[in-house]
């Protein structure tokens, strides 16, 4: 199971995908998102990204779904919707659920899957150690290489991020 | 708006637009595609009633929508060829995919039913920015991945582009929807050379853009958003009525105007690749194009369409003073003879 673990994962993945896009209420939308940070932090440690998968708990689980949680919070309605009590909630979850299955099923089964590019099986989603890329770890050098040649993507984003904060002020500011 | 939070958020959808422009990774250029999906929403919903907010929220849900399927495009890209760099798309699939995200972004058919909503729930100001600044960003990355891009599909959608932008327009009376069709029909011709020589599509979008901030800036200045209102400018500014003539005419695409040009070199194109049929039906719909514009100057420049009495007696205060409008009137109806320069665009 250890080999196929990434394989586990991105499934568990994709299903608390289709948990929180079933549109439920935004506190078990949250919740949902906690169990996919939490699986998707997982995938990337199984990578050799430790860091990165680090990150991904502390900023975006522990500071940004947290500011989340708490203004909904704020501003969740008496009867929160779940998935099973409103019907088309529950309907699309088990759409988005079944195809999933099937999607493992498909995979799992046939010798090669040719839909968009090949998977061989279930054996593409083992990870192989390959080769040695010397005495660093990759993605603490891709973290170093973002603040320096990645200058302008840091500019970039920093002010897609301002530009945000102003524009979601503006639209719910009102008249 | 306060008017410096204003002012940066138009700066900032000129600079996603610039960014999507000038790069050449994948990852930066749809960074540049939602930055400026994300600063255009204020500015759609200048005015605070439900209107504008569906008509905002309909353009994002679209917009977000390519851009999901662009990035999928993307990684399928990188996935066959290894390399984040603007080229030609590698992978048949990812060139699809891409085609389709970015004729989503540009209101092609079959994804054209978001324009006329949009269009119409916004403000004039508002939907001048959307149907000339926003076609740029998506236009100029089909420039470049012009090389790969499945000729079936993006003349399908040309066709049909032109095919709904003429028929669509023809039961219109608001005129934010008649600029919403007639902008998919334009986008359009403008697809359907881009395969045979691509330097024709920006010839052509920069006579569209020309065309097209003169007819909205006439709109601006009566103040008119349905065909009624804009058939009592005689009596407001009786000039405006000669350029509102001049100017439809143009974007139908009469030849002593500059609206001839792209199609006549459009045209050419496609004869000179023998493809005979394709242009022939693309000539004959826009005619529906045409007839609709027609049916604008004749209720407004050629007529004194019948109104009410006290209509006929009308004051306003101080016209609005639209800057650059003379020289817009004049480089979208005189640029015909200026033609044999296209050479230099070589």
């Amino acid at each position: 199971m250890m080999t196929y673990i990434v394989f586990i994962l991105s499934v568990i993945f994709v299903i608390s995908f289709v948990g929180f896009s079933s549109k439920p209420s935004p506190i078990y939308g949250g919740l949902v998102l906690i169990v996919s940070g939490g699986v998707g932090c997982g995938i990337i440690m199984n990578f050799g990204g430790s860091f990165l998968g680090l990150m991904v708990f502390l900023i975006y689980l522990g500071g940004m779904l947290v500011v989340f949680g708490y203004t909904t919070a704020m501003a969740t309605e008496q009867y929160p919707e779940v998935w099973v009590s409103n019907t088309t909630v529950m309907g699309v979850f088990l759409l988005g659920l079944l195809m999933e299955v099937m999607l493992v099923l498909y995979v799992l089964k046939s010798e090669e899957v040719g839909v968009v590019f090949k998977f061989s099986g279930v054996g593409d989603w083992a990870i192989y150690d390959t080769g040695d890329s010397g005495v660093f770890s990759e993605e603490i050098m891709g973290v170093a290489a973002l603040y320096s040649y990645g200058a302008w993507v840091v500019i970039v984003t920093g002010w897609s991020l301002l530009v945000g904060v102003l524009v979601i002020l503006e639209v719910t500011r009102g008249d | 708006m306060n008017p410096l939070i204003f002012t940066t958020i138009l700066m900032t959808v000129l600079l996603g637009t610039m960014i999507v422009m000038m790069s050449s990774h994948w990852l930066m250029i749809w960074i540049g595609f939602e930055m400026n999906l994300l600063a255009i929403i204020p500015i759609l919903m200048k005015k605070y009633n439900p209107r504008t907010m569906e008509a905002s929220t309909k353009y994002f849900l679209t917009q977000a929508t390519a851009s999901m399927l662009l990035m999928m495009a993307i990684i399928i890209n990188l996935m066959h060829s290894g390399q984040w760099t603007i080229t030609k798309v590698f992978n048949p699939t990812a060139s699809i995919i891409m085609t389709s995200a970015l004729a989503m972004k540009l209101g092609l058919t079959p994804f054209h039913f978001w324009v006329p909503e949009v269009t119409q729930g916004i403000s004039l100001t508002s939907g001048l920015i959307l149907l000339t600044w926003q076609k740029l960003a998506p236009m100029s990355i089909l420039y470049q991945i012009s090389p790969s891009i499945n000729l079936n599909i993006l003349l399908t959608m040309a066709v049909l582009s032109i095919l709904v932008g003429g028929w669509g327009g023809l039961n219109q009376t608001q005129l934010r929807k008649i600029m919403a069709y007639s902008s998919i029909a334009h986008m359009g011709w403008m697809t359907a050379v881009l395969v045979y020589n691509p330097t024709l599509t920006m010839l052509n979008m920069l006579i569209y853009i020309m065309m097209t901030l003169t007819m909205f800036m006439l709109f601006i200045h009566s103040s008119s958003t349905t065909t009624l209102s804009l058939s009592h400018t005689w009596n407001k500014t009786p000039l405006t009525t000669t350029l509102i003539l001049i100017t439809l005419l143009s974007m139908g695409g009469l030849p002593p105007l500059s609206g001839f040009m792209p199609k006549w070199m459009i045209i050419q194109e496609l004869t000179k690749n023998s493809s005979i049929i394709l242009p022939t039906l693309m000539a004959i719909m826009a005619l529906l194009n045409l007839y609709f514009y027609m049916r604008l100057t004749y209720s407004t420049s050629l007529t004194m369409f019948p109104s009410t009495n006290n209509m006929k007696m009308k004051w306003q205060f101080e016209t609005k003073r639209i800057t650059l409008l003379p020289p817009l009137i004049v480089m979208s109806s005189l640029l015909l003879p200026l033609t044999p320069m296209l050479s230099i665009l070589d």
